[in-house]
């Protein structure tokens, strides 16, 4: 993926407490609805229940019983998350898990090396960036393996219970299924409701409210909206969800390139007026980090990124506007339906791993229900609707935020986001885009002439 | 029994020279002449095995890409204003601190200290630091009743907060040099000036300034090619921005390589920067003589 829609890392660690994995543990076998109501029941003994959870499925788990794989992934939430979990994997299957975490850098930098190198290891991998590895074949397609039922229990691993722009996500344009989700993220905006209830408004349901909104809440120290506008891929993901509301695209779903047409440019426009005109100073440098602590320490009344923000956001420990942030849907432009951008971290599987089978079933384990629950009770947002339904999850995120991110979840449009961000040349498309974007941030170029640079660069890249 | 003594004693030297041999075969030669190859092949990741020898293609493409021309330009100048501005700072601190105090020396190890400071976890300070609104720059322009600066948001101030830092780093290695340079001179000519009755800044441009370049002139070469090969600096701080105004072209390399994993392209824009590199500097020191022995003064 690239990395400007890295979901927060550094902020965001979610440890599993014995009671957010009691409570999730209660909640599951409790059932949906008693979950769905917040009501906590607790089982005594509760790696046994949830292993119970697991060994209900209909398939061998001892199958490959004494194998070894190993799993790489970026530091990140979902890793701090499944890390300790992995164990029970181990006691479920038999099979030892060695798990490698790397920095971004450092991950981006050797995974391409050891794929390309046709290396047995790692088995199973967080993917960087799906269009390049599809297309250097650096991916198993998982299709055939989720098809075969000595394989696949298919109903206990609940495909319905995904998202549905989860679903469209990790489905490639072959129609095969090279990677499975992990998380589920949409851009959502966020206010601190505080800031909002002292100038008597509310939250703004549209583009051009936004701006008066985000006008209304500056003042010499505090900024009215803040989003990511670095240069390079940094500023790609919240301005893509721009382009998409406005209804154009950066890469057409035929393929083309998109980001000279009206609606884009009218989406950059806005995007770059929007942060010149109640932005904070330097806007053109803020990547996501900037604009979580800027919210976080109140010296940002609005933003719009990524959902997995409500986490550090309603952290006591962290922020200092913990119990004042609204969470909204992604604001409409001139009547269009809103078209938040999302991302979902995914896993797959090297196709030259040694033992494809183990690395199966650690993907099925890791993505299935009762362990996404378990992530999710750490405050992790999973890309399982059961998951965000746990009074668990509601507690570590945040109802309203709940509420607000399901909005949006089911508000993407996974298509126009796939169709730019798993180009094969997807890096090259979002460099381009984002050079732009931060140039009419910064005033140096108008919307028009950055996006046709940006347009000329991609096809370019794009051959 | 001579010639069997003179096989044992070679024989002996390359055993001793082998694991040295090797390591520079495997970590710099071979590595190099693969580079070398992989500049004139199509050679992506993504594409492993559609390889083509492409001749000077990459090296084409890149003399007629604005892209490159723009990041050679910075580079250039990130290059010469970064070690210009080190140099003043280094010789001039060196110059105050020469003579030795016990307040001198614990200044001496304060000064040193940038430079054994892990770059990364500095540069991410200093990205806190330059952060517009939290960050403790702008706050103590604030106390002093002046205006806020986009450390990092213009193009111009973007470039000049990376020199600063690149300064912040690496003018003690100037400033270590020069005061080893200072500490080594001959004192006879400066305090025959002396006694002519040249004044201490005739005495410190006029003699010992000329007298220390040779020791300049190595801090000047290391690290100019230090310079010019810069980038978690860069990376961490802007990658790249605003625009492309700090795309030097080490970074433009890593985009190629690590990004678009374009290696045949990154590894020409490599080669290109190693020839750069080799020619400017062997330029310099032929310039400076610094390897011609000098007459005894």
């Amino acid at each position: 993926m690239s990395k400007s829609v890295l979901p927060p890392k550094g902020g965001l660690h979610l440890p599993i407490t014995r009671r957010s994995l009691l409570q999730a543990t209660a909640i599951l076998s409790g059932a949906g609805i008693l979950s769905v109501h917040g009501v906590p029941v607790f089982a005594s003994e509760v790696f046994d229940d949830i292993k119970g959870q697991w060994e209900s499925a209909k398939m061998d788990w001892k199958r490959q019983s004494g194998a070894t794989i190993v799993l790489n992934g970026v530091q990140h939430p979902w890793m701090d998350a499944i890390t300790p979990l992995v164990p029970h994997f181990t006691k479920l299957t038999g099979i030892e898990v060695k798990v490698q975490t790397q920095s971004e850098s450092e991950y981006i930098a050797s995974l391409p090396v050891k794929l390309g190198a046709k290396s047995a290891t790692p088995d199973v991998y967080m993917v960087w960036a799906l269009g390049q590895a599809v297309t250097a074949g650096w991916l198993e397609p998982l299709g055939p393996m989720f098809a075969d039922p000595k394989l696949t229990d298919l109903a206990w691993w609940d495909v319905d219970d995904l998202f549905p722009s989860t679903r469209a996500y990790q489905t490639w344009a072959d129609g095969n299924q090279y990677v499975v989700s992990v998380t589920a993220e949409a851009q959502t905006l966020f206010a601190n409701k505080t800031m909002l209830d002292e100038k008597g408004l509310a939250l703004p349901k549209t583009m051009d409210e936004l701006l008066a909104t985000a006008k209304a809440l500056k003042t010499d120290d505090i900024a009215g909206i803040a989003m990511r506008a670095k240069s390079g891929d940094g500023a790609t993901w919240p301005a893509g969800g721009f382009v998409f509301s406005y209804g154009g695209a950066i890469i057409g779903l035929d393929g083309k390139v998109a980001v000279d047409q009206p609606e884009a440019v009218a989406a950059i426009d806005m995007y770059g007026k929007l942060l010149r005109e109640a932005g904070p100073i330097g806007s053109g440098n803020y990547h996501w980090m900037e604009c979580l602590n800027d919210f976080m320490a109140g010296a940002v009344a609005m933003s719009s990124d990524s959902s997995n923000f409500a986490t550090d956001i309603g952290n006591k420990d962290k922020s200092a506007v913990a119990g004042q942030a609204i969470y909204g849907g992604m604001p409409t432009a001139a009547g269009k339906p809103a078209k938040p951008n999302i991302y979902n971290w995914t896993i797959g599987m090297n196709p030259n791993a040694a033992n494809k089978d183990a690395a199966f079933l650690f993907l099925l384990w890791a993505t299935s229900k009762p362990t996404a629950a378990m992530a999710a009770a750490a405050g992790l947002a999973t890309q399982r609707t059961s998951a965000w339904k746990t009074s668990a999850f509601g507690e570590r995120f945040g109802k309203q935020a709940v509420s607000a991110v399901l909005e949006n979840l089911n508000a993407a449009d996974a298509d126009l986001m796939k169709a730019t961000w798993f180009h094969a040349k997807g890096p090259q498309i979002l460099d381009a885009f984002g050079i732009g974007v931060n140039e009419v941030v910064t005033g140096a170029k108008d919307a028009q002439s950055a996006m046709t640079a940006a347009a000329e660069k991609m096809r370019a890249a794009i051959g | 029994m001579r010639s069997s003594a003179a096989r044992s004693r070679n024989r002996f030297i390359l055993l001793m020279l082998a694991p040295a041999t090797v390591l520079l075969a495997g970590l710099t030669l071979i590595p190099f002449v693969v580079s070398v190859g992989f500049s004139l092949t199509n050679y992506s990741l993504t594409a492993p095995n559609d390889i083509a020898f492409i001749g000077l293609g990459n090296y084409l493409a890149l003399f007629s890409s604005s892209e490159f021309w723009n990041a050679a330009w910075i580079t250039v100048l990130f290059t010469v204003v970064a070690v210009g501005l080190q140099l003043v700072l280094g010789v001039g601190i060196a110059a105050l601190l020469h003579h030795e105090t016990r307040a001198v020396s614990a200044l001496r190890l304060i000064y040193l200290l940038p430079m054994a400071i892990t770059p990364v976890a500095a540069v991410f300070t200093f990205r806190m630091m330059f952060n517009p609104t939290l960050g403790v720059f702008n706050y103590i322009l604030k106390t002093m009743g002046l205006p806020a600066q986009d450390w990092l948001g213009s193009p111009t101030m973007a470039l000049v907060s990376l020199i600063l830092v690149d300064s912040w780093q690496w003018t003690p290695f100037i400033l270590l040099i020069a005061a080893g340079g200072l500490a080594a001179l001959d004192e006879e000519p400066l305090e025959a000036a002396r006694m002519d009755g040249a004044g201490p800044m005739a005495i410190f441009f006029q003699h010992t300034l000329p007298m220390l370049f040779p020791y300049l002139a190595v801090a000047i070469v290391f690290r100019s090619i230090d310079a010019f090969k810069t980038f978690d600096i860069i990376f961490v701080l802007t990658n790249g921005g605003p625009g492309v105004a700090t795309r030097t072209l080490n970074l433009l390399a890593y985009k190629q390589g690590i990004e678009f994993l374009s290696m045949g392209y990154a590894a020409a824009i490599a080669i290109v920067m190693l020839i750069v590199t080799i020619v400017a500097s062997q330029l310099f020191l032929r310039r400076v003589d610094l390897f011609k022995p000098k007459a005894a003064l």
